[in-house]
């Protein structure tokens, strides 16, 4: 772009925002972690009254508010591509080399998607619909990435 | 029946001797009888230290009396039910002293269900992180030739070829003429003070992500040059925080605040922290 004004006083200050935080997954979402890490098991949560199942878990029915934390359900590591994104940029905030799939993927048996890395396929042969599996991470981070990414089936 | 909650009403009963602490029944001398609705009464009665209960129907020389249904009886002992809106919905009925029920809570440990102990002894994850965003500030024309000013100890202002109101940190333009400013003068460095704001809570700065040391003062000050609301924001020197004096203007009054000078950092690399901050000039 062409400049029309003076730029000589123009300069640009470089930093680095450093923020320190704790981030606390509760006792659900321990719980959801640690099955993931130990037994390579996903677990989601289902509330009896509105025959929903959840996953990620959570420790309320998002429709009818009722505590549900302690209905755990097992689900397989198969699930389906809802919906996703290719994302084609770098940043270091971001797990993968761009570029890479996030996708929205719905395990079998479960009513809710959750979002994860689809790994092991071409981005441009994404389909909605994918048949997917969970892959489990070998070193644990005791974080969602304990799924170190999903694959096609 | 009765099982509410996955609990039997009798656990909650047979469990109180394994969960009554002697240290919290001292001092208490009563009994207090507890009739749920359909299932049967028990007795509790306490005193020298120790506790006795028994289920009886015959709570008539109990000092307080709750009267409930399991369910609600149930929900109490394990905090599903909220005692105040239970007794408000009359869910909950007291004969008697209602303060006395009150020390039952200190005489008992808590009833777990079954299995809660290991609940709470599961693994929980809290992860430390620190986030770390690479950050760019474009000063542009005007703000950097104001930074560059602070460079060479100078405190510059943009003035208003229309009403001539001068603006420091610079703007492009006078926001209430809408036309561009032209000119520039140098104000203070020296000046009065108008404002002070305690900080008690600091946000980080955007470009490092430190916090300054809190309480801090932000204060405005009236720099040498300049009129009215023309004031330029920056930091008092902290022991100097309680020893200011705020300057006003009221019906044409003027009261004059501190007299304040800036201290300039010995190292000046053209940012707002070149100018450490104002402190009282005496």
């Amino acid at each position: 772009m062409e400049k029309n004004f003076d730029t000589t006083d123009c300069y640009l200050i470089n930093g680095k925002l450093a923020l320190p935080y704790t981030y606390f997954a509760g006792r659900v979402g321990s719980t959801f972690i640690t099955t993931i890490r130990d037994n390579h098991k996903i677990m989601g949560v289902k509330c009896p009254t509105c025959d929903k199942v959840f996953v990620p878990p959570r420790q309320t029915c998002e429709r009818c508010q009722a505590d549900i934390q302690n209905n755990w359900v097992e689900l397989g590591n198969i699930g389906k591509v809802i919906n996703y994104t290719i994302v084609r940029y770098d940043d270091k905030h971001l797990p993968r080399k761009a570029p890479f799939v996030l996708a929205m993927i719905q395990l079998d048996g479960a009513d809710t998607p959750m979002v994860h890395i689809l790994d092991e396929v071409d981005p441009d042969a994404v389909i909605e619909g994918m048949k997917v599996r969970a892959v489990f991470a070998e070193k644990t981070t005791n974080t969602i990435l304990d799924i170190d990414h999903f694959a096609p089936v | 029946m009765s099982e509410f909650y996955g609990i039997k009403i009798e656990d909650i009963f047979n469990s109180m001797k394994d969960r009554f602490r002697p240290e919290g029944a001292a001092g208490i001398e009563n009994t207090f009888g507890y009739a749920i609705k359909g299932i049967g009464g028990w007795k509790l009665t306490i005193a020298k230290g120790a506790m006795a209960v028994d289920k009886t129907d015959d709570l008539s020389g109990c000092d307080v009396v709750l009267d409930t249904d399991g369910e609600t009886f149930v929900g109490l002992t394990i905090g599903k039910v909220d005692a105040m809106s239970a007794f408000t919905s009359r869910k909950i009925k007291v004969k008697g002293a209602f303060n006395t029920f009150g020390l039952t809570s200190r005489m008992f440990h808590k009833y777990m269900t079954p299995g809660q102990e290991t609940r709470q002894a599961q693994e929980m994850i809290a992860l430390k992180k620190t986030i770390s965003v690479n950050q760019r500030f474009a000063t542009g024309p005007v703000f950097g030739k104001f930074l560059k000013g602070l460079k060479e100890k100078k405190i510059l202002a943009v003035k208003c070829p229309v009403c001539g109101r001068l603006q420091s940190p610079p703007r492009e333009a006078c926001a209430i003429c809408r036309v561009r400013n032209t000119e520039w003068v140098e104000i203070g460095p020296k000046g009065e003070m108008r404002m002070l704001e305690y900080c008690y809570y600091a946000s980080p700065d955007p470009l490092t992500g430190e916090t300054r040391e809190t309480p801090y003062g932000a204060i405005g000050i009236l720099l040498d040059g300049c009129k009215d609301e023309e004031v330029f924001w920056h930091l008092l020197r902290p022991d100097q925080l309680g020893k200011v004096k705020m300057g006003s203007v009221l019906n044409g009054k003027v009261t004059h605040g501190t007299r304040l000078r800036p201290v300039w950092n010995e190292r000046r690399t053209g940012t707002i922290e070149d100018i450490k901050y104002f402190e009282i000039d005496e």
